[in-house]
């Protein structure tokens, strides 16, 4: 545990101690804000639903620019023969990692707070579906950063990391669009499960449903697995 | 063998990536109390062999274990024991020197209480104090190399490893960084990497020597001193007939035995290579005993290499019996 958090530490501290952290939360939050802003005067609703919408792709956009580094950046600066030395198992460096940059997707949200702040004072939201909106949104940040890690952690250049992890990233949000071109229930429901997009709607509607929760913490947890045996496998 | 317990031990270890051998069925120890030199030319399984006993890889074939500890499967568990300082110090750039140092020491295990005078030990063996505060990035080559031995040293760990400890440091660095490394080995085991010979010669008890993957010997520093004796050659090139020169040259005090050549394309030419002692004005002896009575034309003193001395070491283990 000690180890998992000391790798934590040494994560937030080197994010912050770079312009990429700041970089992405500005963005991010710039983002946000045009998007709310843009969607309350278009519907004139108290309403979160199409800045969620609007949140999840530009996260997807965002995400590989916080994970590429996670472990391409430990290979180019040969730190991971440090990490790989020093009495760490797999799992404790792919997690202090992983919280690390968790740490930075709950920032970024933490940030949208002030969103509600006139959403509130001037309407009436349905808080459930906002308070279910941002379970969904970190939800999904979580298996995006699981993710990109996981690809990060294959090659030591940054940029290829980035660019594997924003196809196969929007591979996933807009594989649910297949569904229209398949006459086969089959693959329509695989489709449709394995599609981010879709799961992420039923949160926004307001639809904490237990497959979507599960799918987003499976596919986090698949990608930290291959990450870790990666790791072991590399030995 | 070492007489003190054996705190690192490689047993028929072998390495390969792929279809390509890298250490072969390599087996040595170091003891507790020992400072074993790692001697090889650039490219001869140095740093594999430490990565595996770092536990950073893990060997294909046979056993490498550390402190009672087998490094393919509890290699976290020995971890703790082992200091290692790898050729390209691993350091982060973007923390300054206390926040890296910390860390090391946070995931070595170093209770919290007991951080700030870990880290003090540390920087004051390793002449850090200066760059206490500065950023990594700013760090001069020297100042990189010698965080990277003070790394190694946080958590006071069982073993040392260190692969060329020295490379670019400035002659007073150099000194300094023994110093530091002798009084370690005093009641530790260290497996120092080098291609220098001196620096094997001058601060290890036992030399293992290393190329293309294989244990050519292991010898004590006395042993490699011979060696390197045994590898000085001083060559001329001089017009004279070859039993006379070959008497002369023999009577000369610190020339051991000769061989004579023709020069190529011009046989009147002898070329001729002396076995010498270490000292040094062997070759002004053999100028003088030659040019007074015949024409020299070139004289050079040929400086023992590792090339050389493999060589010789190579030789010797073609001959049962005589490796060390």
């Amino acid at each position: 545990m000690s180890g998992t958090l000391a790798v934590y530490q040494k994560e937030l501290s080197t994010y912050f101690r770079s312009p990429i952290a700041y970089y992405v939360v500005a963005v991010f939050l710039l983002g946000t804000g045009y998007f709310f802003l843009y969607n309350i005067f278009l519907t004139g609703e108290a309403t979160m639903a199409e800045t969620f919408q609007n949140m999840g792709v530009l996260l997807l956009t965002l995400i590989p620019v916080v994970s590429m580094r996670l472990f391409s950046a430990e290979y180019s600066a040969r730190t991971m023969e440090l990490l790989l030395a020093l009495p760490l198992t797999p799992w404790q460096i792919v997690l202090g990692k992983y919280f690390g940059a968790v740490t930075m997707l709950l920032l970024m949200t933490v940030g949208t707070l002030i969103d509600l702040v006139p959403l509130y004072l001037f309407g009436t939201p349905e808080t459930t579906t906002v308070l279910s909106g941002y379970v969904g949104f970190v939800l999904l940040g979580m298996a995006c950063l699981a993710v990109g890690q996981f690809f990060s952690s294959l090659t030591q250049n940054q940029i290829v990391a980035a660019l594997i992890t924003a196809s196969v990233l929007l591979g996933f949000w807009f594989v649910g669009h297949l569904q229209n071109f398949q006459t086969s229930y089959v693959l329509r429901s695989l489709f449709g499960y394995l599609s981010f997009a879709l799961h992420f709607a039923d949160f926004i509607r307001g639809l904490v449903r237990t497959e979507a929760v599960t799918f987003y913490l499976v596919v986090g947890a698949i990608a930290l697995t291959l990450n870790a045996s990666y790791l072991q496998w590399r030995r | 063998m070492s007489s003190s317990p054996a705190v690192i031990v490689l047993e028929s270890v072998s390495k390969r990536y792929g279809s390509k051998a890298i250490i072969h069925d390599l087996s040595f120890t170091v003891g507790k109390g020992e400072i074993v030199g790692f001697l090889g030319p650039n490219g001869a399984g140095k740093t594999t062999t430490m990565r595996m006993i770092a536990g950073v890889t893990v060997a294909t074939f046979g056993r490498v274990t550390v402190a009672g500890y087998d490094m393919a499967t509890q290699n976290a568990d020995a971890a703790r024991q082992i200091g290692y300082l790898p050729e390209h110090p691993p350091l982060y750039d973007t923390l300054d020197v206390s926040a890296y140092l910390r860390f090391v020491a946070k995931v070595k295990g170093v209770r919290r209480a007991a951080i700030p005078v870990e880290l003090e030990r540390v920087t004051v063996a390793c002449r850090l104090e200066a760059v206490y505060r500065h950023e990594v990035y700013k760090l001069s080559r020297g100042y990189r190399q010698r965080l990277g031995l003070a790394q190694a040293l946080l958590g006071k760990p069982e073993v040392l490893l260190l692969d060329e400890p020295t490379a670019g440091l400035d002659p007073g660095q150099i000194q300094e960084t023994r110093e530091v490394i002798r009084s370690f080995g005093a009641d530790h085991a260290v497996l120092l990497s080098t291609h220098i010979l001196s620096e094997v010669t001058l601060i290890c008890r036992r030399v293992a020597i290393i190329n293309h993957g294989r244990l050519l010997a292991i010898d004590s520093p006395s042993g490699l001193e011979r060696a390197v004796e045994q590898t000085n050659r001083v060559t001329l090139q001089v017009t004279a007939p070859a039993q006379a020169l070959r008497e002369a040259l023999l009577s000369v005090e610190g020339v051991s035995s000769l061989e004579i050549h023709a020069s190529p394309g011009d046989h009147a030419v002898l070329t001729v290579d002396c076995q010498v002692d270490a000292r040094d004005g062997v070759e002004a002896l053999i100028a003088r005993a030659v040019a007074s009575r015949w024409d020299l034309h070139r004289l050079e003193r040929q400086q023992p290499t590792l090339e050389n001395i493999f060589l010789k070491y190579v030789k010797e283990a073609s001959l049962p019996g005589e490796a060390a």
